[in-house]
């Protein structure tokens, strides 16, 4: 089987449109913020993979720093995600619809 | 994968392309899982398993340092915590109502939107055959070294001031989720 | 490739281990189930609701967001190191900079008392 830079690139967007659903359809916080994560993810293939192709080692250097946002955008989301439970008692996305605490 | 050279514009051949379409469809499976399931200890655990399924295509990809990353950071730290929110957060008292939110129609939408210029890019973009030099990926200032050592060059040298940003992105996170997370642990004591 | 070979073999140790353990607990074990026994013990009054309340303390996901932040931190030391005589006082002020920016947040985070379990 020979693989190309085509068939990573269907795969990550595979990858993507799987995150981008589950952000758009899912209700659960908590499940949203794992969508959020699959398309960084799908971001991080398409990276590795032009790295690859290029040879070029910029590609692996900045999925490191994909890598560093998804952990910190997972810390505050999560921690956004107690806040609301903690006020609310709900993980419900829609509930979550007023500005103020 | 010594016979990359063998077809122009070759990423992966023989074993290696047929262990990456294992992979790939596997991830993609645990990836669909993830939105499915209903249970958000259950899409944890899915996602867990794409994260490490896409470490191996890293790896693959001679990108040994970003899958040992994606493994440490993915499932060692950040798996945890969702873990740690899930058992924090779940409770059986409070009840799931509907999972799913009808924004079908506005969903399939934006998927459709990508999926258009995706097409087209993939159908008109000729990618130039460039000579692959997997030698690259793990070369310092032309001596062979590994993969990390390259990355590290890479990082420490070309790349300093997204490195120093990431210390002060780092620094806005923590700080951000201390004054949540302790609001909340104020309201509760 | 052959090089993951090992790592191929410890990742199947790694998962047989625990599966031989449930297997061989299930096929030892003696089950009665009984309903009785799946309800808590509220001193012979039948349960009603099930409890609303925090079963782990908020403080222990601080004590985790920090370890993630200093996991992604360990990521960048980790390369640094292997490279480090190549790098020189460069890297090394480099490295110096990055640990102060983040050891300013964990001194706000010691200050605002979030490591305190009291």
């Amino acid at each position: 089987m020979t693989i190309t830079i085509n068939h990573f690139l269907v795969v990550s967007f595979l990858l993507f449109s799987i995150g981008l659903l589950g952000v758009l359809v899912r209700r659960n916080f908590l499940t949203v913020l794992m969508s959020v994560e699959l398309m960084l993810n799908a971001v991080n293939l398409n990276l590795i993979a032009f790295s690859r192709r290029l040879s070029d080692l910029t590609g692996q250097v900045f999925s490191v720093f994909v890598i560093t946002i998804a952990a910190g955008e997972a810390a505050i989301g999560l921690a956004l995600t107690i806040s609301l439970f903690r006020q609310r008692r709900t993980l419900n996305v829609e509930d979550a619809n007023t500005m103020q605490g | 994968m010594t016979g990359a050279q063998a077809v122009p514009g070759a990423l992966l051949t023989g074993a290696a392309g047929w262990l990456f379409v294992i992979f790939a469809v596997l991830a993609l499976g645990m990836a669909i899982a993830v939105v499915v399931a209903r249970n958000p200890i259950h899409s944890a655990l899915f996602l867990l398993s794409s994260f490490l399924l896409v470490a191996c295509i890293f790896i693959l990809q001679q990108a040994e340092f970003v899958g040992a990353v994606q493994i440490l950071v993915y499932a060692g730290g950040i798996m945890v915590l969702f873990l740690f929110v899930i058992m924090l957060v779940h409770q059986r008292g409070v009840r799931e109502r509907l999972t799913f939110q009808h924004q079908w129609d506005v969903a399939l939408l934006f998927v459709l939107a990508f999926l258009l210029p995706f097409l087209y890019v993939l159908w008109t973009e000729r990618f130039p055959d460039l000579p692959q030099n997997l030698d690259a990926f793990r070369t310092v200032r032309g001596k062979i070294a590994g993969n990390t050592q390259a990355v590290a060059w890479v990082l420490y040298r070309d790349y300093l001031l997204p490195f120093e940003v990431a210390s002060v992105f780092l620094l806005v996170a923590m700080i951000g989720a201390v004054v949540l997370g302790k609001r909340s642990a104020e309201k509760v004591d | 490739m052959s090089d993951y070979l090992p790592i191929l073999v410890f990742a199947l140790l790694a998962a047989a281990l625990p599966l031989a353990t449930i297997l061989i607990a299930r096929a030892l074990q003696s089950r009665k189930p009984n309903p009785a026994k799946l309800e808590p013990y509220e001193c012979g009054i039948e349960a009603t609701t099930f409890a609303l309340d925090t079963r782990f303390s908020v403080r222990y996901f601080l004590i985790a967001v920090l370890f993630v932040v200093f996991d992604v931190e360990t990521i960048f030391l980790f390369p640094w190191a292997v490279m480090f005589n190549r790098l020189g006082l460069f890297g090394l002020i480099e490295m110096l900079i990055f640990l102060t920016i983040l050891v300013i947040g964990y001194f706000y985070v010691w200050k605002r008392k979030a490591l305190d379990w009291a």
